[in-house]
């Protein structure tokens, strides 16, 4: 079984008395441990799927499983609990809380956890919340932990983002456009993070981008256009992080 | 973590947030210390009532024998009674003779005296018993000999002791007087056995310790039927029917420390009440800006995992926290300072001995609304932020979609300038928050005109009184019973108008209200006016109604009621002819002619001049000559109340416009950031876009003080409704007031408008058109 399967897709919006498609009509599955790599141009709807995907938002048509699941008809409360058990987002613009040191962002993940409470659906008793100077320190920033975020360049504020963002040992890590914001070797570095902690810790990684660039260190690359998808292709050999330009 | 990142934001956003604790400490600070002051006055007050055993009825109206003693005492339902002179006399001092009430006693066992200083009273013991407060300003103790004076003779005493009375808590030196000045005039007790006149003690009063009445509460329905029972048992076994039987409510004494705390109690619930206000607002203005800053905040957090109450909790919070501290510590404070400086001021007035604070478990309540109010207003402010899912709290905010209004497309429109039109687009997107920015102005024009108000209302009541309706420079007060004929020989003599006031009971309907009746002598010193101030002559054709009177017996003119003389049964009926203003005395007036006419004998007990030559009157028919300007000079001790009222709300008013004003400014300013930004990239000049801002200011600010003028005149006619029964205080705002007012919240407003626009120098065109957070 895959961890993701998307079953006819849609997403509709209503703008005055106009209603147009984000997505519509994508399937896809997705498998644990795939570095998967969302490509399309502004607009084609990779973010709505990606939002779709962490149960950011709900699909207005279709089914979405995961593990199993059908997230389409959660409700609120069990997005939420499945946003804090199964899924990291890193984001273009990082998203840390500015008040907030690099190790409290991180730490804030415990308190995630603490409060979606020990009944949920999702735990089996065999994740973790990893300790925020580990994840930090996976993230090579154990030094710059005690500073704010913006006592940190645009790179490091990305790799605390992704700290926060592994420290839950999620199953499922999607990053919006995570090199956006970044220089050419500061985005190498993030990439090759990301790949690390696909190839190495076996998690799925779903980044969506613009940058066909990126796309060349993926397992897999889906092509969206015009709100569906136009192409899936599985890469053989994907280059190293490091070699990769733009 | 997200507590501490609570704290962090708090010490951010400092200046803001500090506003609602300060609104929240503020509202507190003044409830508790009122509540704890009515509280702690009213345990002493009855405190001392139990302890001296204050009177239940007191029966005046003839001479009272030692067989009428028994007879009273033989009653069901009389526990104790004592029979006693009260008179008023002279006391000789080295340089005037003061009033002084002088009461002859047999016994004490009712209404006990208490002793401040010196020997306790028994029956038959020599000597007098001098109030305190008397015996202090000049300088009285006990051992000296003293001279006084009664129906012009003068005997001497050895003062044994200073004291205090349960029935002197509050007395004026006269009818006249409004305020009292104590130590001008005092009170005295001695044995009857001291009566200084050779024809025996004229024992004119009974004072009654009656059954089923008690000293600790108002008096209630229960003690006034027992009154009412008592009275005619009274009036049938002392064989006279036109007796005076009174209870407390009829003790100038008592009541008027009841009214005034009742009055503090009104006032310390509406300080929390405007403050509060001031608090929402500031909670709304703060939360709404702090969470729309951080709407993209929200959306990560969403992502993350948090749930929607986890967010909510953390962001009401902010409000909870804020006033749980802020009342809290207003409450402790309050208790701790605001009591004292109470208390302080009004035991000059109320003679009550250990006045202390007392906490009540209104101030708990009060907290508990006050941090509820808070909680909720917080909630309501976050709510719209919270409500969406994370994808797309995660996007900014889209524009509001705005339709071209038909003004939008007039030729009036096309003529305005780009400012006009711009701010006048901003107004109509954000209704909300300019509707917030009105009201906070407003609120702040109406403490200062209701400030400036009460001043202006003392003055004005003081000319009102003692310049318009009573234009006598002096009042001869004389001595009880004396002949009309004797009486006469002055008012010839000095040119003047002859007055006699008597309590009296009126009724209309349900209603009934104690009051008096004055009593005219044509002349030219005493003038009318309606309730419009509007002058006019007191008619010839039958009586006239105070206003207040009219009103609490809900009278108009033309309608019946029905009144009679204290210590006298019998009912008249008659037509309300004519109402009149007048702010210290509540009952009918009418003239001689229409009083004779219900068959009363015209006795008046005062003559109005403006001859100088009285002031040094010393005639054995004269209690006492009062000058007009010594009567006035009572009414400063009000104007230092007023003094610090005005004080009070001036600050309020300037917290409340600084703190709304600049937390809409704030707003407005995050809200319009990109478009300044824009603005500045398009070429405008930085004071051109400030004086785009400052445009819109000037409108709320005037639309504010409009709103706020009529708002600040409600508010002292209320602050004004609320005094004492007798007192007839209207709210008068004289036209520099308005001036300052509106002056004041236009300057303050300019101040916070012009430090604001400050900030539009540091936009950043490149960050503000490309960032986020």
């Amino acid at each position: 079984m895959s961890l993701i399967e998307l079953k006819n897709i849609s997403r509709a919006y209503t703008v005055g008395d106009r209603e147009f498609y984000a997505i519509h009509d994508i399937n896809m599955n997705l498998e644990e441990g795939e570095l998967v790599v969302i490509l399309g141009p502004s607009g084609a709807g990779k973010s709505t799927l990606l939002n779709i995907l962490g149960g950011m938002d709900s699909p207005t048509e279709g089914e979405f499983f995961f593990d199993g699941r059908d997230i389409a008809r959660f409700k609120d409360k069990d997005l939420t609990d499945y946003r804090a058990w199964n899924v990291g987002v890193v984001f273009q613009f990082y998203n840390l809380i500015p008040t907030l040191t690099a190790y409290e962002n991180v730490a804030l993940m415990k308190d995630v956890r603490a409060n979606s409470g020990k009944r949920s659906v999702w735990n089996k008793g065999d994740v973790e919340v990893m300790a925020p100077e580990n994840a930090i320190a996976a993230v090579g920033l154990s030094e710059r932990m005690d500073h704010f975020p913006s006592q940190l360049s645009g790179g490091e504020q990305q790799r605390i983002s992704i700290a926060r963002a592994i420290a839950k040992n999620p199953r499922l890590l999607l990053c919006d456009e995570p090199t956006g914001a970044l220089d050419t070797n500061t985005g190498r570095e993030v990439l090759k993070l990301l790949q690390d902690i696909s190839h190495k810790e076996g998690r799925t990684v779903v980044m969506v981008t613009h940058n066909s660039s990126c796309a060349e260190i993926a397992d897999r690359v889906i092509r969206v256009k015009n709100a569906t998808v136009v192409s899936d292709e599985r890469i053989e050999s994907p280059k190293d992080a490091l070699e990769v330009n733009w | 973590m997200l507590i501490r990142n609570m704290f962090r934001n708090l010490f951010k956003n400092k200046v803001q947030f500090i506003s609602i604790f300060i609104m929240s400490f503020l509202g507190l600070f003044v409830f508790v210390g009122m509540d704890s002051e009515v509280a702690g006055f009213t345990e002493a007050e009855e405190a001392f009532y139990n302890e001296y055993g204050l009177a239940d009825i007191w029966v005046r109206g003839m001479k009272f024998m030692p067989d009428d003693i028994d007879k009273v005492k033989g009653l069901e339902g009389v526990k104790d009674a004592e029979r006693r002179a009260s008179v008023k006399g002279k006391f000789l001092l080295p340089d005037r003779e003061a009033d002084m009430y002088l009461t002859f006693i047999e016994s004490n066992e009712i209404s006990r005296i208490g002793i401040v200083e010196g020997e306790t009273y028994s029956s038959g013991k020599s000597g007098i018993w001098i109030d305190y407060v008397f015996a202090n300003k000049n300088s009285l103790k006990c051992g000296d000999r003293v001279k006084l004076k009664y129906e012009g003779k003068t005997f001497d005493e050895t003062v044994r002791g200073t004291i205090r009375h349960p029935e002197y808590v509050y007395f004026l030196r006269d009818s006249a007087s409004m305020m009292p000045d104590y130590g001008f005039y005092g009170m005295a007790f001695l044995d009857a056995s001291e009566f200084p006149l050779e024809n025996g003690t004229e024992f004119n009063e009974l004072i009654i310790d009656a059954e089923g009445i008690d000293n600790y509460v108002p008096v209630n329905d229960d003690e006034k039927a027992v009154r009412k029972s008592l009275e005619a048992k009274i009036r049938e076994v002392l064989e006279n029917d036109t007796l005076a039987v009174l209870d407390k409510d009829d003790q100038l004494s008592y009541q008027t420390f009841r009214a005034e705390m009742d009055q503090h109690r009104g006032m310390s619930f509406m300080f929390p009440v405007v403050f509060m206000l001031i608090s929402v607002l500031g909670i709304i203005t703060t939360m709404t800006r702090l969470t729309k800053r951080q709407r993209i905040q929200i959306g990560t957090l969403k992502a993350l995992g948090l749930s929607k109450s986890v967010i909510t909790m953390h962001y009401v919070s902010y409000g909870f926290f804020l006033s749980l501290a802020g009342s809290v510590l207003g409450a402790l404070a309050g208790y701790k300072y605001i009591v004292d400086l109470v208390l302080t001021m009004m035991a000059d007035t109320y003679l009550i001995p250990n006045p202390r604070g007392k906490l009540t478990s209104s101030g708990v309540f009060v907290i508990a609304a006050s941090v509820a109010v808070a909680t909720l207003v917080s909630f309501l402010s976050c709510r719209h932020q919270l409500k969406f899912p994370p994808a797309e709290t995660l996007r900014p905010e889209a524009p509001k979609h705005m339709k071209t209004s038909r003004f939008e497309k007039s030729a009036l429109w096309k003529g305005l300038g780009f400012a006009t039109q711009w701010n006048l687009r901003d107004v109509r997107r954000n209704k909300a928050r300019t509707g917030m920015g009105i009201i906070g102005v407003a609120g702040s024009t109406m403490l200062m005109i209701s400030a400036f108000g009460c001043l202006d209302s003392i003055e004005f009541i003081t000319d009102w009184m003692y310049g318009q309706l009573n234009t006598a420079g002096y009042q001869i007060v004389m001595k009880d019973n004396t002949p009309y004929e004797e009486v006469y020989e002055y008012a010839v003599k000095y040119k003047g108008q002859m007055v006699e006031n008597i309590s009296a009971v009126f009724e209309a309907g349900e209603i009934d209200k104690n009051g008096t009746v004055t009593v005219i002598e044509r002349g030219s010193l005493l003038h009318f006016q309606d309730d419009d101030f509007r002058s006019e002559g007191l008619t010839e054709n039958g009586i006239a109604m105070s206003a207040k009177m009219a009103r609490s017996l809900n009278i108009w003119e033309g309608d019946f009621v029905r009144w009679h003389l204290t210590g006298d049964d019998k009912w008249q009926k008659d037509r309300v002819v004519q109402i009149y203003a007048n702010p210290g005395t509540q009952g009918i007036t009418m003239f001689r002619k229409v009083y004779e006419q219900h068959e009363y004998k015209f006795m008046p007990q005062m003559v109005l001049t403006n001859m100088e030559s009285v002031k040094d009157l010393d005639d054995e028919a004269v209690l006492g000559v009062q000058d007009t300007k010594g009567l006035m000079r009572s009414m400063d001790e009000m104007k230092k109340m007023m003094y610090m009222m005005m004080a009070i709300f001036i600050s309020a008013a300037v917290i409340l416009g600084v703190v709304v004003l600049y937390n809409q400014g704030i707003l407005s300013y995050v809200e319009k950031i990109r478009e300044m930004a824009t603005l500045k990239v398009l070429g405008f000049t930085t004071g051109k876009i400030r004086l785009i801002l400052q445009l819109q200011n000037v409108w709320i600010t005037i639309a504010g003080i409009i709103l706020g003028i009529p708002l600040g005149k409600l508010l002292l006619y209320g602050i004004m409704a609320d005094m004492p029964e007798q007192m007839d205080y209207r709210g008068i705002i004289f036209g520099p007031s308005y001036l300052y007012s509106a002056a004041g919240t236009f300057v303050l407003s300019t101040l916070v408008s012009a430090f604001l626009s400050r900030k539009v120098r540091s936009v950043d065109m490149v960050e503000a058109l490309k960032g986020i957070e």
